[in-house]
């Protein structure tokens, strides 16, 4: 594998950026599209190939070093790319994927006349998440890591004219900020124990340790903090929903399909140092969980199409890391794929309805759009079984996966796990069903505007939807038949780590039929779900109350339901209800306030301290004095 | 005792209680004049020590021209009222207090090290002479006594800058 | 060695150059000369390490490279002066002179072997700061500024000498190598006059690079001198005083780390617990420039306190991507602030750079470039800079310093984007600045080096 044809990769996104980036204004608009979705077309080809011949020369993980970048005394960080199954993987997503939301921009982006700064910026961000899924070392890892953070800084306040996107781009700038910092330090503590950053230095010297040694626990505790940052897990979530300020497209690419599942990336590539620390794999597999269970009951009761696939993003963020945090590192990766397919595809479907409906977000202004819009609703509704878990779609297979092995692992850890499942599956159903069932709610002259989307838009949905439709069969569980082929690519990544924590990766002992009995209950859950969903916004045709409860949908409420709805709303919505409220304002107050809070500590300390700055001389000279009394006192005479 | 010995702790004597005075006279110009006393004592060091070309030069350049041109900016700016009102109790108490810990903190630094002894016969006497120190001067410390010379260029520079008179501003 | 004795005679040369009638010879004069002294820097590159005069200075590559650093900057700001065209009060023969002369501080204590080439060196370089603090003659701030300088900086200097005395009453020696030979024997590690020498010494350096609780003078001085000059003093005395620092301590001082390392660590911790809190309240974007020059003094004294084999490495580096992004920002807040001037007098604060993108794309983007590098964002130079500090704190084990460090740079990202933010998202009406060829260049230079050691600092590494 040549080293001129793996720097294509992410030089094209680079070049595209250039162009697009210094020619803006002056590049003419039809080929401004054309040029950044060429950039990510060719680097998807060129990926392609690198796969191919990947595989035809036997799998073998390499190195290619490109040039020596820095020498440090003994530490040496070249520049180089490793290829191997999980950088092919995400690089098969990052480009994939890139490529079908650049060809859907330029219709979803047309008429903004910031449509060259968009591609460019958009090409910028393929750029530095290819740096970071390919860099052969921490460092590398971490520019990219930085750079996709700044890209979406740009890109969430990309109209940056409302002051509320400005304040949404500056909170995800500061929160990932912080996990940067964890992330920032556990590479200085990888530097001060090993000596080196480079992935396959750092591994082979970490097989040495023993399970549990506290230096790794701090190691992977930090990693850890930068992947709570970027892929949005307690208490670092609050900034991905705000995101949602940015364009559809960018929420599609950077916050569900890529930049998010970046943590994950990171925590796999590391997988013999999580291997070693139990400790910090139990701490995973809570703020996972937790995660699951928060994002999802607050996505029950929102109203914005793409809040509730934001929460829903953060949740299902949840599940990777639940997946992580039981060492089921394959099924993990199975769920950012498959997520990567689901997600994007619900996105793009979010943004087709948002183009249709004039940039309408809220759902109880929508309804009865699938005769108005009906590749969008097929599509929509793919990726809504898929996110829920009903066979045969690609969502079923890898959460069931992770479900599974959260069973072996811990049964309450299942439990909560199918309990999110049947959230999700309500959720979603809701959001389907509100958007295109029933009677259309907007005014008169959005019904007069709805039209569907052009075919720059639909053909990206379409591909999406056939891949989350059969994206699930590259990992097929063995109690069906099928043979786990994504798995058993995967499986020399867990070399190291099988060495040092060998039981962890004993092949499973639940029975066949105990699997069949977990499917079962996933899948029940989930059709219960949808069918309770269905009742209440289909049959009933209930819509959520508008935030200004009117009068007349109150007494409609009223009027229309019978006594088992009352019943069921005062036992069964209103606790829900309750519950999520309070869990939101949890998330968006509590959590603000302990983030932001530290913000505003800083200020104040920072007010008291300026205080000391009084201009006056002899006061200055009285406090240096003093400082030197206390440096001579304790140097010369205590110590 | 011998007598070196005991010119040394009256001049010492001399020199601690004037520098006291120093700080202690509440009129800016008695001040100045304690301070010339502290230089001819020192000056008294110096020659105890068998430097007579810095004895010398500590009466000409501080005690003479250094002093007179305080005495003549004191002058100059009318400073012949103390200024009381500048300084509280308070911040006298605080600079007592902070001085007092300095001086207890290097006396036990003091008393806590080894002070290297020297032979008294093996002594050369003449390295304070004029012609030792020049010979010194002007081969191993040529670089810094002739890089002096740029720092008292910028000083002047800078005099001569700051000073000039201004289109405008009154004559004196 | 050169360039001392070259810088000055070309003084004087400016300083007669000012009787000439036309004023405009100066600025291209005193541009020839530094780049003369620049080259006269490299005659004695490779040429191994060099003592000169009788053991009084030392030469070695890294110390020339600290020279050239020094002189870069210098060039860098002169470029900007120019000419001191728009001030009919400015004298630019004595300000240039003074320049001048003050680069021969600099580079004594860069290189110095010797505590009276030392003493000498920081004192040319302080009068200098003095007088040119005080430069702006009619400006009462200036002239306040000035005098606060000049009484805080007179009491540091007696505290220097004082810890000089004591050394050389201790040691019996001037030289550094004269004073490690003591460190090293049994009597001189334990030597309490020896210590309170070493602190007393320390102490007068760290005021002179501004660390905590010696930072008093710093906002203030700074804030009151005319921009130009506090370019000048953040830059330059900042660069040539931590040369001087790491000398002493690794030179004559490694033997009895284990002493002062935790004094040193604590002042560390409290430099940048202080430069970056305080700067966060700032509404002067020159204010918080002098607040964020307080807390590079805190990353590299983190470098300091580490004293591994990398650290001088470390310092230069940081230096050099330190001293170019603050003079790119000082180039752009000049401009502004005399474009936005109000009453006459130039208007420092972020409201100035509201809406600076619409109107001067190019000045906005070299203000950005410039915070994300001081900010230490990834492919800037000042990512890499924090890297190797940071990296050598690791090496030491000082992880805890490394957290704090870590924790108080994400508060500088707050006040670094301020003017960024300012500049891109806020509405203002800044018209179109005219922006001067020669200074456009040294923008663009600035810039240009911060970009480039940022993507390949070890091309850096390569040139030494």
């Amino acid at each position: 594998m040549s080293a001129s044809l793996l720097i294509l990769i992410p030089l094209l996104p680079l070049i595209g950026f250039l162009i697009n980036g210094i020619g803006f204004r002056r590049v003419p608009k039809g080929a401004v599209g054309v040029i950044g979705s060429l950039a990510a077309l060719g680097s998807f080809a060129v990926s392609v190939a690198v796969l191919s011949a990947f595989k035809a020369a036997g799998s073998e993980p390499q190195v290619v070093s490109l040039f020596d970048w820095i020498t440090v005394g003994n530490l040496n960080i070249p520049f180089s790319f490793q290829i191997d199954q999980l950088s092919l993987l995400m690089l098969m997503i990052v480009t994939g994927v890139g490529s079908l939301i650049h060809i859907y921009s330029i219709g979803y982006m047309k008429h903004d006349e910031g449509f060259g700064k968009f591609f460019a910026f958009l090409n910028l961000f393929l750029f530095f998440m290819l740096l970071l899924v390919m860099g052969s070392n921490y460092v590398i890892m971490f520019i990219g890591w930085e750079g996709v953070g700044l890209c979406s800084y740009l890109l969430i306040g990309f109209w940056n004219t409302n002051t509320n996107y400005n304040n949404a781009a500056r909170k995800a700038f500061i929160m990932n900020r912080i996990g940067d910092l964890g992330f920032l330090l556990g590479i200085f503590t990888i530097i001060a124990t090993f000596g080196s950053v480079e992935y396959t230095e750092v591994f082979s010297q970490a097989t040495g340790l023993s399970i549990g040694d506290p230096v790794v626990v701090t190691i992977t505790l930090l990693l850890f903090v930068g992947a709570m940052g970027k892929s949005a897990q307690i208490p670092l979530f609050t900034w991905l929903p705000d995101a949602m300020a940015g364009p559809t497209p960018v929420s599609a690419l950077i916050h569900a399909a890529t930049m998010v599942t970046a943590g994950i990336y990171m925590v796999i590539r590391s997988n013999v140092l999580y291997s070693l620390a139990p400790f910090t794999l139990e701490v995973i597999s809570i703020v996972g969980i937790a995660t699951v269970l928060l994002a999802a009951s607050i996505g029950l009761l929102q109203n914005d199409i793409k809040k509730v696939l934001a929460y829903s993003t953060v949740s299902q963020l949840g599940y990777m890391f639940v997946a992580l945090g039981v060492m089921a590192y394959s099924a993990s990766m199975f769920h950012v794929i498959t997520h990567a397919f689901f997600k994007a595809l619900l996105f793009l479907g979010a943004g087709s309805v948002i183009h249709a409906m004039s940039d309408e977000q809220d759902i109880r202004s929508m309804g009865g759009l699938r005769k108005k819009l009906p590749i969008t609703f097929l599509t929509f509704l793919i990726g809504t079984i898929a996110i829920a878990g009903i066979p045969p779609f690609a969502g079923f297979f890898s959460k069931d996966e992770i479900l599974a092995h959260a069973y072996e692992h811990n049964k309450l850890l299942w439990a909560l796990g199918v309990l999110g499942s049947l959230m999700t599956s309500f959720y979603m159903f809701r959001l389907l069903f509100l958007t295109f069932f029933g009677q259309f709610r907007g005014t008169h002259e959005q019904e007069h505007h709805l039209h569907e989307s052009p075919a720059a838009m639909t053909i990206p949905l379409v591909i999406l939807a056939i891949f989350s439709a059969v994206g699930g069969f590259m990992g097929v569980p063995e109690a069906l038949g099928g043979t786990h082929q994504l798995a058993e690519f995967m499986s020399p990544l867990y070399e190291g780590a099988r060495q040092v924590n060998p039981e962890a990766f004993a092949a499973t002992t639940l029975s066949h039929s105990e699997e069949f009995m977990l499917m079962g209950i996933s899948v029940a859950a989930a059709l219960i779900a949808a069918i309770a969903a269905y009742v209440m916004y289909v049959s009933r045709n209930s819509v959520p109350a508008p935030d200004t409860a009117e009068r007349s949908s109150l007494e409609r409420l009223v009027y229309n339901k019978y006594y088992v709805d009352e019943l069921y709303n005062g036992v069964f919505v209103k606790p829900i209800a309750g519950l999520s409220n309070l869990l939101y304002s949890f998330g968006e107050f509590f959590i603000d306030l302990i983030v932001l809070g530290t913000g505003r500590l800083v200020k104040g300390v920072s007010g008291q301290l300026r205080q000391t700055q009084t201009g006056s001389v002899g006061y200055y000279i009285f406090a240096m004095v003093v400082g030197i009394v206390a440096i001579l006192f304790w140097n010369l005479l205590i110590r | 005792m011998n007598p070196t010995l005991s010119i040394f702790y009256f001049l010492s004597f001399l020199t601690v209680l004037s520098a006291l005075m120093v700080v202690f006279s509440r009129s800016p110009i008695h001040s100045v004049l304690y301070l010339i006393l502290t230089f001819f004592c020192l000056t008294g060091h110096y020659i105890l020590l068998n430097a007579q070309f810095l004895a010398a030069v500590n009466i000409i350049v501080y005690a003479g021209a250094i002093m007179v041109l305080f005495l003549f900016v004191i002058m100059f700016l009318n400073m012949k009222k103390e200024d009381e009102e500048a300084k509280t109790n308070l911040t006298k108490i605080a600079a007592m207090i902070v001085a007092g810990t300095l001086f207890v903190i290097l006396f036990g630094a003091y008393r806590k090290s080894i002070i290297g002894a020297y032979n008294p016969y093996e002594y050369n006497s003449q390295v304070g002479m004029v012609e030792s120190l020049g010979a010194v001067l002007f081969r191993d410390y040529l670089l810094p006594f002739e890089l002096a010379s740029v720092l008292f260029l910028i000083a002047m520079t800078g005099a001569v800058m700051l000073g000039r008179r201004e289109v405008g501003e009154r004559h004196f | 060695m050169y360039p001392i004795i070259l810088l000055s005679v070309l003084g004087i040369v400016v300083l007669f150059l000012g009787f000439m009638k036309s004023k405009n010879i100066l600025l291209p004069a005193t541009l020839l000369f530094l780049a003369l002294a620049l080259g006269s820097n490299f005659i004695d590159w490779n040429q191994g390490p060099l003592l000169y005069f009788y053991g009084m200075f030392s030469v070695t590559n890294l110390t020339l490279a600290f020279n050239a650093i020094v002189l870069i900057s210098a060039f860098l700001i002169v470029a900007m002066t120019r000419g001191f065209q728009d001030d009919e009060e400015a004298q630019p023969a004595e300000y240039y002179g003074i320049m001048l002369f003050s680069l021969v501080g600099a580079i004594m204590i860069i290189g110095y072997e010797h505590l009276i080439i030392f003493f000498v060196g920081i004192e040319i370089l302080s009068v200098a700061m003095y007088i040119l603090t005080g430069s702006d003659k009619r400006n009462l701030r200036s002239n306040e500024a000035s005098l606060k300088y000049f009484l805080m900086g007179a009491f540091a200097t007696g505290i220097m000498l004082f810890g000089i005395a004591l050394l050389y009453g201790a040691t019996g020696a001037f030289s550094l190598t004269g004073i490690r030979g003591f460190v090293s024997t049994a009597a001189g590690a334990q030597s309490y006059i020896l210590y309170a020498g070493l602190l007393l010494l320390l102490i007068g350096m760290l005021f002179k690079v501004s660390a905590a609780p010696f930072h008093f003078w710093t906002p203030d001085v700074y804030d009151g001198a005319p921009s130009i000059f506090t370019t000048f003093m953040s830059t330059i005395v900042k660069t040539a005083g931590f040369a001087a620092i790491f000398r002493l301590l690794s030179h004559s001082f490694a033997g009895i780390y284990d002493f002062w390392y935790i004094t040193l660590a604590v002042i560390t911790v409290l430099t940048l617990f202080v430069g970056n809190v305080v700067a966060v309240y700032q509404d002067s974007f020159k204010r918080m420039m002098a607040y964020s020059s307080i807390s590079h003094a805190g990353y590299l004294l983190i470098a300091l306190t580490a004293l591994t084999a990398q650290t001088e490495r470390s310092i230069l580096f940081y230096s050099m991507a330190y001293s170019v992004a603050t003079i790119s920002a000082f180039g752009v807040l000049m401009l502004i602030a005399k474009e936005k001037s109000l009453d006459g007098r130039p208007n420092e604060s972020y409201d100035a750079f509201n809406g600076l993108a619409k109107q001067n794309p190019l000045l906005a983007f070299v203000l950005t470039v410039s915070m994300l590098s001081l900010a230490g964002i990834p492919l800037t130079a000042g990512f890499w800079g924090k890297f190797f500090v940071f990296s050598s704190a690791a090496d030491r084990g000082l992880i805890w310093m490394l957290v704090v460090a870590v924790l108080m740079s994400a508060v500088g990202i707050y006040y670094y984007f301020r003017v960024v933010i300012a500049s891109y998202m806020k509405e203002g009406n800044t018209g179109k600045i005219r922006v001067a060829p020669f200074y456009q260049i040294v923008l663009v230079a600035a810039t240009v080096i911060t970009i480039l050691f940022g993507l390949a600092p070890g091309f850096f590494e390569q040139l030494l």
